[in-house]
């Protein structure tokens, strides 16, 4: 193999360095000219400017770490201390600022405003929630009242409290005692509705007593009311745990993400290492 | 609409510290990036780039605008750099740490990069690090700012206070160093 001499009769650093960068400082427009003619015709001139080009490629790999924020300097009017973050602030727009600012705020003064909202907003829309023996109402300023049956309240009620109700032992009683009342009455009527009209005095005033019925509707009332808080409670414990169970299930999906995440990077180190040794052994077995 | 350099300078001369702060704001990615790059050591790059800015700041009334405002940074941000050097009696570069911080290694990762693209560009980057720690400070200096600030050969020249001549064969030189230890770098992977 045969040596290539360069032939350039210039200063040949300067010139592949000017023809490299393209930068016109020293290097008019004839010399560009005559040594890229050169480089046409001198392979070792080509050679050295395309391992210069890779050399170039690589630094531009290099990239120094990021400068936080914290780190700028900053000056106020007297050279002294106010800030450059507050420029940057500005820089980065008011709503960046605004929702950094809302960050800051504590979990309990964002829950105590998020109820105070919901009041203020409750108040101007004239909420009004009822319950009674007309059924549920909900109704606002601008809307009719919305009644929902109260047999259909207590019986989604009763399908989500058939166990363990304190008060069911009372009213099996009571209502063995009114079917009891009710088999004297000379209609023979098997159902609540029936029952109180023959329980009105002016109809047939020695059937049920009056205040056996009263006691009825009192009594349901209460179970109704009873049904509901348990209602109310067994919801918001359900909530409640299934918000625990979710943040739960959320933490030990993040943990396991992380411990796959370092697993994988610390295989591929321990292979990457392997096989560096693997071939520094061989090509120290190949030397002779 | 953005200002100038020279309006914001001309600005902050008359008392408007905002405008030496836009100033900063502009310049300290770049300056921190030389600094960075000459000394090789992130705190104290941090430190230098502070540093530049106060004495500007302070010297600021003294700027005629003889030199364009980012030439005048640069110059101090290296006669700093240069004094760091010196007073380390080092080379200016520490050589990075051999083992590898899978928080800050997984952090790095670009949304699209995989682990094995991560660690050859981390490879890549280490070798070019350790590479121009070698370079002796003046090629050092010539290959940063023509390479990362695009500096021309007569700013660099203007800014270094030599011939425009020796810009291009202290490039010269240090490329070559870096082709050789780059080379070697490979072959050993």
């Amino acid at each position: 193999m045969t040596e290539h001499i360069c032939q350039y009769s210039g200063d040949r650093q300067q010139a592949i360095v000017s023809y490299l960068y393209g930068d016109e400082g020293g290097f008019d427009a004839v010399e560009r000219t005559a040594f890229a003619a050169h480089v046409a015709t001198c392979e070792g001139c080509r050679a050295e400017l395309a391992a210069f080009e890779e050399v170039r490629m690589s630094l531009g790999q290099w990239s120094p770490p990021r400068l936080r924020s914290d780190d700028s300097p900053s000056f106020g009017a007297a050279g002294s201390i106010p800030s450059v973050r507050e420029t940057r602030r500005r820089a980065d727009g008011a709503k960046a600022a605004s929702a950094r600012s809302w960050r800051d705020i504590p979990a309990w003064a964002q829950v105590a405003a998020a109820m105070l909202c919901l009041g203020v907003g409750a108040g101007i829309a004239n909420l009004n929630v009822r319950y009674d023996a007309n059924g549920l109402q909900v109704r606002t300023g601008w809307s009719t009242a919305v009644s929902v049956p109260v047999a259909q309240v207590s019986q989604s009620v009763a399908a989500a409290s058939q166990d363990a109700a304190p008060w069911r032992a009372e009213l099996t009683a009571l209502e063995q005692r009114l079917r009891t009342d009710l088999r004297q009455t000379p209609a023979g009527a098997g159902n609540l509705v029936n029952a109180a009209t023959a329980a009105n005095p002016a109809n047939a005033p020695n059937t049920v007593n009056s205040e056996t019925l009263r006691r009825v509707r009192a009594l349901i009332d209460e179970s109704e009311r009873r049904q509901q808080t348990e209602l109310a409670l067994r919801l918001g414990e359900a909530v409640r745990e299934a918000n625990a169970q979710r943040q739960a299930d959320l933490v030990r999906i993040d943990r396991n993400i992380g411990a796959m995440q370092n697993n994988t990077g610390r295989e591929m180190l321990r292979q990457r290492n392997e096989m560096l040794n693997y071939v520094s052994i061989r090509t120290a077995a190949q030397r002779p | 609409m953005t200002s100038t350099d020279e309006e914001l300078v001309a600005r902050s001369i008359g008392g408007d510290a905002d405008s030496f702060n836009q100033l900063i704001l502009r310049w300290e990615r770049p300056i921190y990036a030389l600094a960075y790059r000459t000394i090789g050591r992130e705190e104290d790059a941090r430190d230098v780039c502070q540093e530049t800015f106060l004495r500007a700041f302070r010297a600021l009334p003294g700027f005629r605008g003889q030199a364009k405002f980012s030439s005048w940074l640069y110059r101090i941000a290296l006669n700093l750099c240069r004094d760091w050097i010196r007073r380390e009696r080092r080379t200016g570069f520490v050589q990075p740490p051999e083992d590898v911080d899978l928080i800050d290694f997984i952090a790095a990762a670009e949304p699209s990069e995989s682990i094995e693209d991560l660690v050859a560009r981390k490879d890549q980057m280490r070798a070019v690090e350790r590479a121009m720690a070698l370079l002796p400070e003046d090629q050092r200096t010539a290959i940063v700012l023509k390479e990362y600030h695009g500096l021309t050969f007569q700013e660099i020249a203007d800014l270094l206070g030599c011939p425009l001549s020796t810009v291009k064969t202290r490039l010269y030189q240090g490329l070559s160093v870096l082709r050789r230890e780059l080379a070697k770098t490979a072959e050993t992977l």
